[in-house]
């Protein structure tokens, strides 16, 4: 395989954990609910898809334990915003470090390990084999192979782009958004409304979580998700929510944490080729507030 | 009275909190009484490891208030991880390849460790003047870069081939800050820069400024607060007490020396602790000292019990969450509660 098809496939593997959390992240942003729990919610569903997969021989076992942790998550997020109307900001740095502490403490506490859990009873994601897609020569290598949750995370994109512009719950979740009292004069409640948003951006990052622990790699580590969770939230800020935006932009974060998964096989120490993502966030950031201010002179 | 509130509040939320963690032990099949008695003990029950818990909470004091006056000031600050680390590699170098007396020495360094972590603030800073981008995703950012950054340091150009781990040379004898019996200097020194910065919060034209932005931005401008100007000042002296508390633990922490993983997690550490004490500069400096106790006493309880270190974090996050959603759970039911009152009143008079 050339470099070249490497790197895209490289790509497509690493963007699907940040599409997967920044469409989850794109229901609360919605519904105006400042989420920023999604790098908390990835870590837990990460563990709980390792623990499940691990005890049960069956990684279909481990993303049922997953999606049943970004549940709970979900509820306690939604429970402490909603109903007792804590600061959101607070509430998703408070879910973060339980995510991180509770993982931590779990690891260690069932499996009897510090740092990071590998086995080889971990049963990871099948990779899928398509069959006419394989024989296409460029094309096959790269989209060909992956894990299941790749393609499960592209028509997601699609579907959400759907869900949100096209159906009744759309409409409902962007109006108690826009604002909640007036959708609750027409009578939607707009605090189930946000309850929903919250469930769903639970559930889409820990199927993030399951990809990181079961598809990207075989194992369980301290802090795994690595700040997926904030790159994503800042690709929702960027392109303010747009479904589509947010899948072509992951592509993009994919393709620059791929360039560097790719790099770590020349001469440059593999810190400064870990540090590209953050860096890309930092300079899609800075196009970002540079088109801004292009259109604030505009207007 | 509204004091006597929040301190009610809060025991019973940390009262909660550790009942919550009793069940929790109980539930992992540990004794509980057992668990927080050897938390007591090696928390708190002996000079020798109150003078531990001190210790710990040095570096969480000075991250702590750093967050707590970003906060307060309406600066989302989230980048202390990535200003301890820069102000802890500073100082570290500084420390094996500075020569000057010990006194000067410390002095120069502890400084020099600040102002690394107010440079490395200073770059959002300055994303911020020049392009206006949000502080609160580019010093996150700038945590994982600042993460990577000095691991390379550590690893390739200032490695100590003899350490275990990527680290580098242990820093001059001369350098070791003292220790009174068992409290080490940097104690002291964190709580004098605690003090100071309290004073100035309350007593200095900057610091009322800094306040009233916490409070309502729009009224600070209009009140003729110089709001971007102060921002980046603000950035700027939080960014310098995380690079102090880096540089302290590098000169008076157990290690002397930069090595992998020395950040932990006192950056997020002293978020938590500012949100638990409301961005109250004293009340970060008692949580610190409280959060170093559970850090000190969940040593304890591992070695004593079979219940692990990392329980404390998860115990930590439980008061985070508890305080917080108890404070703001009484707020509005409180005021509800107060208001349907007035409205009955209204009506049947």
């Amino acid at each position: 395989m050339g470099l070249l098809t490497s790197l895209l496939q490289a790509s497509l593997s690493s963007c699907t954990p940040i599409l997967l959390a920044a469409l989850g992240g794109m229901f609360t942003y919605y519904a105006n609910v400042f989420n920023i729990a999604m790098e908390g919610m990835m870590l837990i569903g990460a563990y709980f898809a390792v623990l499940g997969s691990y005890f049960f021989g069956s990684w279909v076992v481990g993303t049922i334990f997953a999606l049943i942790s970004g549940l709970v998550t979900a509820l306690v997020f939604a429970f402490f915003a909603i109903y007792l109307k804590t600061d959101e900001f607070i509430t998703g740095i408070g879910v973060n470090m339980l995510a991180l502490g509770g993982t931590t403490y779990l690891l260690r506490n069932t499996f009897g390990v510090k740092g990071a859990f590998i086995s080889p009873e971990i049963i990871s994601l099948p990779r899928l084999d398509i069959p006419l897609l394989k024989d296409i020569p460029l094309l096959g290598d790269m989209l060909n192979g992956h894990p299941i949750l790749v393609y499960i995370a592209l028509v997601a994109a699609i579907g959400a782009e759907v869900l949100v512009f096209r159906t009744r719950f759309g409409l409902r979740l962007r109006a108690t958004g826009e604002d909640s009292e007036t959708t609750r004069s027409v009578g939607v409640n707009p605090e189930r409304t946000k309850l929903w948003s919250i469930i769903l951006s639970g559930l889409f990052s820990s199927l993030a979580g399951v990809y990181l622990s079961l598809g990207y790699v075989t194992l369980f580590s301290e802090n795994m998700s690595n700040g997926r969770g904030w790159i994503s939230l800042a690709i929702i800020i960027l392109v303010r929510g747009r479904p589509l935006g947010i899948l072509g932009m992951s592509l993009i974060f994919g393709f620059f944490e791929g360039l560097g998964l790719v790099l770590q096989n020349s001469d440059i120490p593999p810190q400064f080729t870990s540090m590209i993502p953050y860096i890309a966030t930092l300079f899609a950031l800075y196009v970002y507030s540079k088109q801004k201010k292009k259109e604030v002179l505009n207007s | 009275m509204k004091l006597l509130k929040r301190v009610t509040v809060s025991i019973a939320a940390i009262t909660i909190s550790f009942l919550i963690g009793f069940l929790f032990i109980k539930w992992q099949g540990n004794s509980p009484v057992q668990a927080f008695k050897a938390l007591y003990s090696y928390g708190i029950g002996s000079w020798f490891s109150f003078a531990s818990t001190l210790n710990a909470a040095t570096p969480l004091i000075l991250t702590g208030i750093s967050a707590a006056i970003a906060f307060g000031s309406g600066v989302v600050n989230l980048g202390q991880h990535g200003q301890f680390l820069m102000g802890a590699i500073v100082a570290a170098l500084l420390g094996a390849y500075l020569n000057l007396p010990g006194w000067l020495g410390i002095t120069v360094i502890v400084l020099c460790g600040g102002i690394a972590g107010a440079l490395w603030a200073g770059i959002a800073a300055l994303l911020k003047k020049l392009y206006s981008m949000d502080e609160f995703i580019s010093t996150l950012m700038l945590n994982f870069v600042s993460e990577y950054l000095t691991l390379y340091l550590a690893t390739y150009p200032f490695l100590d081939p003899k350490a275990y781990v990527p680290a580098t040379k242990v820093i001059q004898r001369s350098y070791f800050m003292h220790s009174f019996g068992m409290l080490n200097m940097s104690f002291l020194v964190a709580v004098v820069i605690a003090f100071l910065s309290y004073w100035f919060m309350r007593n200095l034209k900057i610091g009322y400024e800094f306040r009233m932005m916490g409070y309502n931005a729009v009224f600070a401008k209009t009140g003729g607060c110089a709001v971007e100007k102060n921002t980046h000042l603000v950035l700027l002296y939080t960014g310098f007490l995380s690079g102090l508390a880096g540089a302290l633990l590098i000169l008076g922490g157990t290690q002397h020396r930069f090595m992998k993983g020395i950040g932990a997690n006192f950056g997020w550490d002293g978020v938590m602790l500012a949100i638990i004490a409301d961005n109250g500069i004293l009340e970060t400096l008692f949580y610190a000292v409280f959060f170093g106790f559970l850090k000190t006493g969940g040593i304890g309880m591992e070695f004593e019990t079979s219940v692990p270190s990392e329980f404390i974090l998860v115990l930590q996050a439980v008061i985070v969450m508890i305080v917080v959603g108890s404070r703001s759970a009484i707020d509005y039911f409180g005021d509800r509660i107060r208001a349907r009152f007035t409205v009955r009143k209204v009506v049947t008079d």
